[in-house]
């Protein structure tokens, strides 16, 4: 489904991701597990357009998406959500999820999608014509996350959902990414924390300095200890 | 019956000002919150549409509201030029801040000097869409004063709604509040900024022609009703659009009220004195509340 090969980026001079490669498959979820700073979120931004990657390639579906504008990879179902949510602050709940279908095969949807997002995120619903600003940190990755759902995304990127949430909220927020994941949406996560996402991952990356040092089941590099007393810290 | 009659010829201009301050400044808050630009071609833009109504009244000889539908498509038309070819080149260069200011700049001079080889310098007059009028007191109230404050309500009314309830004013309004996650709701960006150009430049002229029936008019006029529509956006918040609308109108009246019964000389260093207060106390703005509201 989404297949990178070789991709390099980086900001100005710098380069942070060096010759990475990674695949998700149909209705896979893959975690790319690393150290803050590491280059997750980058790799992320390279995928999604926000930065341009220097070499390398992006595909999805066969389609060749390195060096399109973003709203066109958006366009053909690869969706991201950022880390640290980036609501639209001055805009109602309501009007945030509908600027998420924005896309015209995602928009004559809205109304269902609206339905079937509340239905996730009850708490959206009870919150809909509050200016998102107004909402606690949960509340605001749920309306990310919601958001993310709105478009006709095949593949959601989530970029560590759980940073700087309280422990209860964090667990809610990986439930629902297990929910999520249950519909059979592909997901590529990426995160820090070995312990959130032991449960829901299907394979694993771990990343270092921008490097792709391991790969596997999860259940496999879940059992390697070495690794566990890295990542679970 | 004085006191009557002063008060409702400070009402009546103070409306009809606000109106068309309103008119002038939505465009420019708009292009503020989603470009981040400030449009120094604005006022060329309300003069282009009162000088093209005017070319195409004497040329064609249309009837008036078919000239003003015309000149307000034409100054639109000005505007997607001045996007496409001055600004969406220098988006993505470094420094685009001040090289935008530099070529909205630019694009004024060269609006204003093609009217002015076309038109020469003497000053116009519009005629207006109606004639008459009616007396309240001793105050002249004309039909066409009235048209200006009705369409200048219509007007602010349908941007209101436009940006509330359309999928491409939420997404103006998305790219005005976080650009990063508008791009990846999907929202192309630079398309959008040529409709909020267009969008602004269409009120702008229709400003110009709506004046040019009221005031007279040479190629430079457009410099004042810029000049009082940034004091508008600033009060206002830059970028808000709710806030721009209120700004327009207690600018509008306080102008007149000034004029009225101070004396006309005092209505602008007023206002700038007004405008210096308020920043020093509110900062962000009107509607500021303690930070920044963007459309």
């Amino acid at each position: 489904m989404l297949k990178v090969t070789d991709l390099e980026a980086g900001y100005g001079g710098s380069q942070v991701l060096h010759a990475l490669s990674l695949h998700v498959g149909d209705g896979e979820t893959v975690v790319v597990l690393g150290p803050n700073g590491h280059g997750k979120s980058t790799l992320l931004r390279a995928i999604s357009g926000l930065i341009r990657p220097s070499a390398g390639r992006v595909e999805f579906n066969g389609v060749d998406l390195t060096r399109l504008p973003t709203e066109q990879i958006v366009g053909s179902g690869v969706v991201h959500i950022p880390q640290g949510d980036l609501p639209f602050p001055e805009m109602t709940v309501l009007e945030n999820l509908l600027v998420g279908a924005y896309r015209p095969g995602a928009w004559s949807e809205r109304a269902e999608r609206i339905e079937k997002v509340f239905h996730l995120f009850p708490a959206l619903a009870e919150r809909k014509r509050q200016l998102a600003r107004s909402l606690s940190g949960g509340e605001r990755r749920m309306l990310a996350l919601g958001r993310g759902l709105m478009s006709k995304a095949r593949l959601l990127m989530i970029d560590e959902p759980s940073l700087g949430l309280a422990p209860l909220v964090t667990e809610q927020v990986y439930e629902t990414i297990d929910e999520i994941k249950r519909s059979g949406l592909a997901i590529l996560l990426v995160d820090e924390n070995a312990e959130h996402v032991a449960g829901l991952a299907d394979r694993m990356y771990l990343l270092e300095a921008g490097v792709l040092v391991r790969e596997g089941a999860a259940a496999d590099l879940l059992r390697d200890e070495a690794l566990l007393a890295a990542y679970l810290g | 019956m004085e006191i009557l009659d002063r008060l409702v010829q400070a009402l009546y201009s103070g409306v009809l000002n606000g109106s068309v301050y309103g008119l002038m400044a939505i465009g420019l808050t708009l292009i503020w919150g989603s470009l981040r630009m400030l449009n120094l071609a604005h006022g060329a833009l309300y003069i282009a549409g009162a000088y093209i109504a005017y070319g195409v009244l004497g040329g064609l000889g249309l009837p008036v509201p078919v000239t003003f539908a015309l000149a307000v498509g034409g100054a639109a038309l000005v505007g997607l030029f001045i996007q496409l070819i001055l600004i969406n080149p220098i988006l993505e260069k470094p420094g685009r801040d001040s090289a935008a200011l530099i070529a909205t700049l630019a694009a004024s001079i060269i609006v204003q000097s093609t009217i002015l080889l076309i038109f020469g310098g003497q000053t116009k007059q519009l005629p207006p869409v109606v004639d008459g009028g009616f007396k309240v007191g001793t105050t002249l109230i004309s039909y066409q004063g009235l048209v200006v404050i009705g369409a200048a309500v219509v007007c602010l009314l349908l941007m209101t709604i436009f940006l509330r309830a359309s999928r491409l004013g939420l997404a103006i309004r998305a790219i005005s509040q976080n650009m990063d996650a508008a791009k990846l709701m999907g929202i192309p960006i630079v398309p959008a900024f040529v409709v909020v150009m267009v969008i602004s430049a269409a009120l702008a002229g229709l400003a110009g022609v709506l004046l040019g029936s009221i005031l007279f008019f040479t190629p430079s006029g457009g410099f004042t009703p810029m000049l009082m529509a940034m004091v508008v956006t600033i009060f206002g918040g830059l970028g808000s659009v709710g806030g721009t609308i209120w700004a327009a109108y207690i600018i509008g009246l306080m102008e007149s009220f000034l004029a009225v019964y101070v004396g006309p000389s005092w209505a602008l260093p007023g206002i700038f004195l007004f405008m210096i207060a308020m920043l020093v106390i509110r900062p962000n703005g009107l509607l500021g509340l303690g930070e920044v509201r963007r459309l």
